[in-house]
């Protein structure tokens, strides 16, 4: 059953949501805009709808809820940046979008990503967008307030970039629902959880401390190769005394709740110890991005060589007189 | 066996909202709409900025797909590729938008097909 409706509804979705794609964007008929975001928003209503009861039948009976808000707020804000004839409302737009999707960042538990990705690119780098859209975009005059630049009235060739585009998203979507059941259920996150708690001694020693499971003199004991002293194996956690030169190991059951570490604690480990010369590549991309923008907007001023010369007599009058 | 059953549980600890009933297919899925909306936005606008920000568009739907695979797989590599990709935004951000004021200033228009010439 599934097997049969399934694909149908995502084609609908995918036929329906291009139709109104494809009347949606800019053009000079203002009327079938309107219906076709009305189409475009049934065909998100229908994906809804389908997703929802692809939940249902997951065998859980309640659906993590908070996910459709955030997911038609993206998918609305981003086909609404995409048709919207104004650049300006285009990039707020793609803020919403932004934060949408970081609400689901925060449903995947990758809460610091959800605030980094609104500081930076919510924060920064739309707001850059937005000073080149001031920029670069002439002030309409008052005479002619409603008009739009032709540039942005009208699309070019919008039937078949929509229908290339659907047809990309029916192919990816058919190949997601029939090949995300053959995944493995992830059942083995390896031994990763541990190994990032075994290489954070201090953390470790600061949750045992907080919980109050440390006495005065006593720290974590180290491992050789400077590695907390636990045993995943038997679940003990080793504590040695530092003024008695003692050590006293800790069961399970005295382990504190929090003993496990955090999104941010796995994020830092894995960039600084998984990837530290992936950080050094992103810098060198960074320093030469500024640099190349530095030198591809730097306007070049033409000066006649008589004023050139003058200039340099004026600048050398100055400097030879702030000496003297 | 019981080794491998902790390591799971604190795994576990570590993603506290074990996500019910939404599938790793779900945020797929719009990411991929995401995308796709990306892609028509870059066909189909004349704009150079707005070409410009439809790539972010895209970048944000891959870094979706990303964190949601990370989910998946109870890791963080995900999100260290999100961040690189983030990193590789704001580098392709700053470029693009350079190269827009720079041809605004030669032509005074955002509008792609004033660089017909261009053809390859």
């Amino acid at each position: 059953m599934d097997t049969i409706i399934s694909p149908i509804a995502l084609y609908l979705i995918c036929v329906l949501g291009a139709l109104g794609v494809a009347a949606a964007l800019p053009r000079r008929n203002k009327s079938l805009e309107i219906t076709g975001g009305l189409v475009f928003a049934s065909a998100v209503g229908l994906a809804v709808l389908v997703l929802g009861l692809k939940a249902t039948d997951s065998g859980q009976p309640l659906p993590n809820y908070f996910f459709y808000p955030f997911a038609i707020l993206a998918l609305g804000a981003s086909v609404r940046m995409i048709t919207h004839p104004r650049p300006v409302y285009s990039a707020l737009y793609f803020i919403l979008t932004i934060i949408a999707s970081c609400g689901m960042y925060l449903l995947l538990s990758a809460e610091f990503m959800a605030f980094a990705l609104v500081i930076i690119y919510a924060g920064a780098i739309l707001i850059t967008y937005l000073f080149v859209i001031m920029l670069a975009t002439q002030a309409p005059s008052s005479a002619s307030a409603q008009f739009i630049d032709e540039t942005d009235a009208v699309a070019r060739e919008p039937v078949i970039s929509c229908v290339i585009g659907f047809a990309l998203l029916a192919i990816l979507t058919t190949a997601m629902f029939r090949g995300v059941s053959d995944l493995p259920a992830a059942s083995h996150p390896e031994l990763a959880q541990d190994s990032v708690l075994l290489n954070l001694p201090a953390k470790v020693e600061r949750i045992l401390d907080r919980a109050g499971q440390l006495e005065a003199g006593e720290r974590l004991a180290r491992n050789e190769d400077g590695t907390a002293a636990i045993d995943i194996a038997a679940r003990t956690i080793t504590i040695e005394n530092t003024d008695l030169h003692t050590t006293r190991t800790l069961q399970s059951d005295q382990w504190p709740d929090k003993l496990a570490a955090g999104n941010l604690d796995r994020l830092g480990y894995n960039l600084m110890h998984d990837h530290p010369m992936t950080i050094e590549i992103a810098g060198i991309i960074l320093l030469m991005a500024m640099l190349g923008a530095v030198v591809l907007a730097r306007k070049h001023i033409e000066l006649e060589e008589d004023l050139k010369a003058a200039q340099a007599r004026k600048l050398g009058d100055s400097m030879s007189g702030g000496n003297a | 066996m019981d080794h491998l059953l902790h390591s799971t549980q604190l795994a576990q600890l570590a993603f506290p909202e074990a996500v019910p009933a939404i599938t790793l297919a779900h945020y797929l899925f719009v990411s991929a709409a995401m995308f796709v909306m990306g892609l028509i936005g870059f066909l189909t606008r004349k704009n150079m900025i707005i070409m410009f920000l439809c790539t972010e568009l895209m970048f944000q739907a891959a870094g979706l797909a990303l964190i949601a695979f990370g989910r998946h797989h109870l890791g963080a590599d995900g999100q260290t590729f999100v961040i690189f990709v983030l990193c590789v935004a704001a580098a392709e951000a700053a470029m693009a938008l350079a190269l827009v004021v720079l041809l605004f200033r030669h032509k005074e228009t955002l509008s792609a097909q004033a660089w017909k010439e261009l053809n390859g």
